[in-house]
């Protein structure tokens, strides 16, 4: 029954041709990869959940449009400072603004550990992997990431 | 469970060498916040991995809280119409609504209103 709305919202997204006359963009620029995407939601869904193609292409859609509407944001804040450079700090300060706050204390967890292992090479995703669980566990999905870190580390060596 | 997954996606994103330990491609993140407004003209290293997480953030809730309406409905599979009624049962979300309501026509115009704003 739902798979009659979803078939052409699902057909015109992967063909992408449909949409890139109109908008005049490719839909590899307009959207994050579907596959990601699906990966990210199943990890939150218990698993015996399943999730129709509609579904993941609608979240493909808001994800675009939720870059875009912090983006601005924080695009009119550094205008209005007359700063060119979009910085972290403007993304979190309009994540904030527009109702995202619960994000921004995993968001700064996560800036910091980008930061500090910035110049530690590899050991930057062991010690990220090591640091994770105490702020990521509250979703519930860090035990896969964590896993795939340590493989990735593996996977430089 | 899931593990296979989740493995080889962060383990093709690492030999790659374009996200890491990232989930999302942020070379593509950079193209989306380029294209949501003119005005966007230069955009800091940092800024990309900071929506790298917080678009996993966003996914999440948005999976969890329509997940719920599937629940409500007593099916096993999320629909599109399950994210409909999560984004307008949720304030944070409003700006969604173009998007989710509607036929798929208009859930195009809706993410092509983003090149107005």
């Amino acid at each position: 029954m739902a798979d009659g709305p979803g078939s052409p919202a699902g057909g015109s997204h992967e063909s992408g041709g449909d949409q890139s006359p109109r908008s005049n963009v490719r839909e590899q620029d307009r959207f994050l990869p579907i596959a990601n995407i699906s990966r990210i939601m199943k990890k939150a869904l218990p698993a015996n959940g399943k999730i129709a193609k509609d579904a993941k292409d609608t979240v493909q859609e808001c994800v675009s449009e939720f870059i875009s509407f912090i983006t601005s944001e924080a695009s009119d804040k550094c205008q209005k400072e007359k700063r060119k450079t979009i910085n972290g700090d403007d993304l979190l300060w309009a994540m904030a603004t527009l109702g995202f706050e619960d994000y921004i204390d995993p968001l700064k967890a996560y800036l910091a550990r980008y930061r500090e292992g910035d110049t530690k090479g590899s050991a930057r995703a062991g010690e990220g992997s090591a640091k994770k669980d105490p702020v990521g566990s509250q979703y519930g999905h860090q035990g896969s990431y964590t896993e795939g870190m340590g493989a990735f580390v593996n996977s430089q060596v | 469970m899931r593990q296979p997954g989740a493995y080889s996606g962060l383990l093709s994103g690492g030999i790659s060498g374009k996200t890491g330990p990232h989930l999302l491609p942020l070379a593509r993140i950079k193209k989306i916040m380029k294209k949501s407004n003119d005005d966007v003209k230069m955009i800091s290293g940092e800024a990309p991995i900071v929506f790298s997480k917080a678009c996993e953030l966003f996914i999440e809730e948005l999976t969890k809280r329509s997940w719920n309406m599937t629940m409500q409905a007593k099916r096993r599979t999320l629909h599109k119409e399950d994210v409909a009624s999560a984004v307008v049962a949720t304030d944070i979300f409003d700006f969604l609504v173009p998007i989710v309501s509607g036929d798929s026509d208009e859930a195009a115009d809706g993410s092509e209103k983003k090149e107005e704003i």
